[in-house]
């Protein structure tokens, strides 16, 4: 009368059985990292070499094709992998029904402001 | 500091524990009570003390922490041989798993002094002072340091790990080369003693749904023997989000492996396979 | 199955708060607080991007606070948890082709990560302050 379920221990190892798919989210979480090395590389060092130099000088530089294109990819790949990530995290941490409100809010706030990083860069690039 | 295999023990700690407060986050029947001390008969010259994880499940109280002082003199040179001296000589309601005394059963798997390994083969004079001996971690206790494996045996039953065959049987045995059982080696070893499952965190936070690291190594050793002939249907039941994606390679299960072996490997070995058919 | 003795719940043995803290649990556990704070550098990062848009005004707004004590402090806290989770994960790619999985090569590589990730940490902020010259 105490005991919790009278399911078999196999049945409850089981589960619901398997969703046979999951290594999409691993693929992606791998490819969105090593796409996103050279850029976060290229970022560092770019940041390095404006270490105090003023608005004009920094916006032209943004204003390059070159650069504009790879801040983009930066924040494309890194918002991709940081949800990724933080889905991950989630999924291991948060058991309740509080987790599916969480990954959502948590997937949609990561494109929202990527969407916001990305149309910043592009109003500088293309404006003037 | 490079650890070349797993018995080999890291002598410098900057942090014994995670900064986490005793009985953390634990349910009211899982906290752990001071216990008390059962002193060495006296006479007895060389003295260790050991710290006991008690549960009696008859008793209505929780689980305490005993400390045993133990006549080195008078006990054999391993772990397990002071449980055995401390059953026969202090306290004979201590209960722990026991069999082959030499590391090749599983039985006397527990937590000595934060790691998971064998008591027959832990030398006491490696461990600390106290040394103190917890039952497998994150396992749910039928008695002192003997815990209920019936979940993870489950899991490995799930795995189903016996040779799927089509083809009928031929008129000798199934055929397999040298070069195709050596890719056993390494896998085939494993004694379920559950060291690496006990140690893995990821099955300490997900451990109903997250096969862990001794049924996913089992599952690779039928993955990749020559002779199965079920190799799909193995990774259909494998890939999903929690039997097998839950593994984050923290490798505390290779770290841990009283034989010597490496469960995270085989299991990055699955990931590849799954890969592997689908591009 | 009432009776005498009362069916309560097997406790269950303690995990983290007795387990011991290896290099490989808490490099783990390391690259995945690196990861979130890395993640909030990021939504950080945009900001600033909306303020490099915003003018040239709110452009030094931003780089004042960054210039700031607290500033500096966690522009080399976030500079070194990018850098942690960069060479952590790099770690974590060759794992994922089967490499580098014997324990002598867990730790090897496991002090390479702290080793490199202080460096790279030291060596981004010698060379921005030789810039900033």
């Amino acid at each position: 009368m105490a005991r919790k379920s009278m399911r078999s221990p196999l049945a409850q190892a089981s589960g619901l059985g398997s969703a046979k798919e999951g290594v999409e989210h691993w693929w992606r979480e791998r490819l969105t990292a090593v796409a996103l090395i050279p850029p976060a590389l290229w970022f560092i060092a770019s940041m390095i070499a404006h270490a105090g130099s003023d608005y004009v000088v920094f916006i032209a530089w943004l204003r390059m094709p070159s650069s504009t294109l790879m801040m983009v990819l930066l924040l494309v790949a890194l918002f991709y992998h940081m949800a990724l990530g933080l889905q991950v995290i989630i999924e291991d941490y948060v058991h309740s029904s509080v987790k599916l409100l969480a990954l959502i809010i948590m997937r949609l706030s990561c494109f929202t402001v990527a969407a916001a990083g990305v149309l910043a860069i592009l109003r500088v690039a293309l404006s003037g | 500091m490079i650890i070349q295999s797993s018995n080999q023990l890291s002598r410098f700690a900057l942090i014994k524990r995670f900064p986490v407060p005793k009985n953390f986050g634990v349910s009211p029947e899982s906290r752990i009570e001071r216990g008390q001390v059962w002193s060495a008969p006296a006479g007895a010259r060389h003295v260790k003390r050991f710290e006991i994880y008690r549960y009696n499940p008859e008793s209505g109280s929780n689980p305490r922490l005993d400390t045993y002082e133990v006549d080195l003199d008078d006990c054999g040179p391993m772990v397990l041989d002071a449980l055995i001296w401390i059953k026969n000589k202090v306290d004979s309601t201590l209960t722990f798993r026991r069999s082959c005394r030499e590391g090749v059963c599983g039985c006397c798997a527990m937590n000595i002094d934060g790691t998971n390994w064998l008591a027959c083969i832990r030398f006491i004079s490696e461990t600390e002072n106290p040394a103190v001996i917890y039952p497998l971690a994150n396992m749910r206790i039928i008695k002192d340091l003997v815990p209920d494996l019936t979940h993870v045996f489950a899991q490995y039953a799930m795995i189903e790990p016996w040779l799927h065959s089509k083809t009928p049987e031929p008129a000798k045995e199934r055929l397999q080369s040298a070069e195709e059982r050596r890719q056993l080696d390494g896998y085939y070893e494993c004694i379920l003693c559950f060291c690496c499952t006990s140690g893995c965190p990821s099955h300490w936070w997900n451990g109903d749904r997250f096969l862990g690291p001794a049924a996913l190594l089992q599952a690779w050793r039928w993955l990749t023997d020559s002779r199965d002939e079920a190799t799909g249907e193995r990774l259909n039941q494998l890939e999903d989000p929690f039997r097998l994606y839950r593994c984050h390679t923290i490798l505390n299960c290779t770290r841990t492996c009283p034989k010597g072996l490496n469960p995270g490997k085989a299991i990055a070995e699955i990931k590849k396979r799954v890969m592997a058919r689908r591009s | 199955m009432c009776g005498s003795t009362v069916e309560r719940e097997r406790p269950k043995s303690p995990n983290i708060q007795i387990y011991r803290p290896q290099l490989t649990s808490v490099l783990s556990i390391a690259n995945r607080i690196s990861g979130v704070i890395t993640s909030f550098v990021a939504v950080g990062l945009v900001l600033w991007l909306l303020a490099v848009a915003a003018g040239p005004q709110t452009y030094a707004a931003a780089q004042g606070v960054l210039a700031s004590p607290l500033g500096q402090i966690g522009l080399v806290i976030a500079i070194f948890a990018f850098f942690l989770h960069l060479c952590g994960g790099i770690r974590h790619l060759a794992w994922d082709a089967v490499y580098g999985f014997d324990l002598a090569a867990i730790y090897a590589s496991g002090w390479a990560v702290v080793a490199g990730s202080i460096a790279l940490t030291v060596a981004t902020w010698i060379a921005a302050l030789f810039m900033a010259r």
